[in-house]
């Protein structure tokens, strides 16, 4: 009689079924949050990421003093003022100081307006995809297909420079090379296309020369949001960042890659993911309790078996067991079947969602536990169940 | 004769101080080796409050319980052991397990006693055929009759060879003609095994059968 719990689950099997699939939606869901929140923690870091590997030695990221930098407030510096920072022991000489221009837009892309993040920078300097991206499967903005835009005129910041109306774009616009993003009314031609390259919520990126991006984003004055300071090898990220932030005439923020990261994480996805967080261990309570709550209204409608079995000799511990067993099978199924359907629906979800194998036990641990511990409690009370039932049947 | 179970000034009551019921009042009695016991009194006698009692399902109020030659201590025994392996039950309502053959039924009461599948099937199949059933093994209680249905629990009481079947009113929800051979099967069990037989009834036909009978009024015996 190994299987008697299973038999008792096939006569009440419509019953079970609900169960499993209300488990099921629930650890989907639980799953499918996560996913984004992780889609969206992956999409946050990717920038940032991407320029710290291509600057190798580490990076340190100017921005106006007490905007907490470009991702999380508003930063305008003019880089003339901050050429002091070449004679930092700690700057790269080779590449000293990259302007970028990193806000958010809203373009025309083929035909409907749409959010995007323009990213400017100088060609050859940090901050995009640089030749390196087009043949380099190591190089962190690969594979570009196409070409880079054109750069402008000048090295430097003139107003008189005509800015090269030329963009890169993400191969999820569904842009062709040739056709054009209008952005603030000026047309730029798409040149180049970048695969997987999104800010948070799949916002895609647009590469372009700072001088286009000043132009379209920033009147055309002569400003960036951040300058990104490429750190000397065998100088700490940290201690250069310190030092800027000591030694700059003029009064600036200085934060480190990892810094930045952190920032972009705190702004775009912690905090505004708390209530999802929330809702997250709320369902895990809603799946706890509707496993306790139909385990104990269906030990309920079998009291009179449950007096019968201590009737005649059942211990507690086997009646906590005979049920205990169909919390497991129950919930086992249920997240089977979740993570199933999550992985199933991240594949057609209209952001990114990733669900990973790690998350995907966890949830299964969490969930498991929970159901047991609601179970448990249910268990116990149709186990106190008094024997005199049998025979009265009240 | 060998007494199985022996009552002591037991008594029961349900309730507190005033209003306090009391549904069996300083009863001594004894269930011997092989007989057929039956108690009779009239509804709210206190029979079934005292096989509750004798059966180790009830914790008595005052007085002891002696069973097998050890006095029960209720404050430190595993009563659910007395009730698998010292006492078996036979229920007005036949109490089967609605998703259970008739085979796992019996089965099952061997299950809770920790005996091996093999050997309980084995033992299920003799009780069953005992019982007049062996064409009905595989039949579910809904596919039985309420006579065949009760058999199927006279077997499941006999499951772990108790010294003692109480049967509460077996013949209750049955037809005469089902109750005439329920009352047959209990003296024939009775007559082939040791086991003894207290049964509760209001049925007069066993009158003739017991081997002793007890009456019961307002929880005392006459």
């Amino acid at each position: 009689m190994k299987y008697v719990f299973l038999k008792d689950m096939a006569y009440r099997r419509a019953r079970i079924v609900l169960t499993i699939i209300s488990v099921a939606c629930l650890v989907a869901l639980i799953l499918l949050m996560g996913g984004i929140m992780k889609g969206l923690r992956m999409q946050a870091r990717d920038y940032v990421e991407s320029v710290e590997q291509q600057a190798e030695t580490g990076t340190v990221w100017l921005s106006t003093e007490r905007s907490g930098s470009t991702f999380a407030g508003f930063s305008l510096l003019n880089s003339e003022h901050l050429e002091i920072l070449r004679s930092l022991e700690g700057v790269d000489k080779d590449i000293p100081l990259s302007p970028i221009i990193f806000a958010q837009a809203r373009p025309v892309i083929n035909g409907k307006e749409t959010k995007a993040v323009v990213v400017g920078y100088q060609k050859g300097k940090l901050g995009g995809p640089s030749e390196k991206d087009k043949t380099d499967p190591n190089a962190p903005f690969y594979p570009i297909i196409g070409r880079l835009f054109q750069s402008s005129q000048y090295e430097d910041y003139r107003p008189m420079d005509i800015p090269p109306g030329e963009v890169i774009v993400d191969e999820l616009t569904g842009l062709e090379i040739g056709q054009n993003v209008e952005l603030a009314g000026k047309p730029l031609r798409v040149v180049g296309k970048t695969r997987g390259k999104f800010f948070v919520f799949d916002t895609p990126l647009l590469f372009m020369d700072i001088r286009t991006a000043q132009e379209t984003v920033l009147s055309n004055v002569i400003y960036v949001n951040t300058v990104l300071v490429k750190v000397a090898e065998g100088y700490n990220p940290l201690q250069l960042a310190n030092e800027i932030k000591e030694r700059s005439t003029v009064r600036v923020d200085a934060h480190t890659g990892n810094q930045i990261v952190e920032i972009i994480l705190a702004n775009y996805v912690d905090e505004p993911m708390k209530g999802v967080q929330a809702l997250r261990i709320m369902l895990w309570i809603a799946t706890g309790l509707i496993v306790a709550m139909i385990t104990y209204v269906t030990t309920r409608e079998k009291i009179r078996e449950i007096g019968v079995l201590k009737a005649i000799g059942a211990s507690d511990k086997y009646v906590v067991s005979l049920i205990l067993k169909q919390v497991v099978i129950m919930t086992l199924a249920g997240i089977i079947l979740g993570i199933i359907l999550a992985y199933l629906a991240a594949g057609v979800f209209p952001i990114m969602v990733v669900v990973s194998t790690s998350e995907s036990l966890l949830v299964a641990v969490i969930t498991m536990a929970v159901c047991l511990y609601g179970g448990y409690i249910a268990a116990k009370r149709a186990a106190s169940v008094d024997p005199m039932i049998a025979f009265r049947g009240r | 004769m060998n007494s199985l179970i022996e009552s002591i000034n037991i008594t029961k009551k349900f309730g507190e101080s005033e209003s306090a019921v009391v549904a069996v009042d300083n009863v001594n009695m004894s269930i011997y080796e092989g007989e057929l016991l039956v108690i009779m009194g009239e509804s709210g006698s206190g029979k079934t409050t005292l096989t509750s009692l004798l059966g180790c399902i009830l914790r008595p109020t005052s007085g002891s319980l002696i069973i097998d030659g050890t006095e029960v201590d209720y404050d430190s025994e595993d009563l659910s052991m007395i009730r698998r392996e010292k006492v078996g039950f036979v229920f007005q309502l036949f109490n089967l397990i609605p998703y259970l053959t008739a085979l796992e039924n019996v089965i099952i009461a061997m299950d809770i006693a920790g005996i091996k599948e093999h050997e309980a099937e084995e033992r299920a199949k003799e009780l069953l055929t005992q019982v007049g059933l062996p064409d009905r093994m595989d039949h579910r209680p809904s596919q039985l009759s309420g006579g065949e249905q009760q058999r199927v629990s006279f077997a499941r009481a006999l499951a772990n060879n108790p010294l003692v079947v109480f049967a509460d009113e077996p013949t209750a929800n049955l037809d005469s003609r089902n109750s005439a051979s329920i009352m047959q099967l209990i003296e024939k069990l009775c007559n082939e095994r040791r086991t003894a037989f207290a049964v509760v009834t209001h049925d007069e036909r066993l009158r003739t059968d017991a081997d002793r009978i007890l009456e019961m009024q307002d929880g005392r015996i006459l």
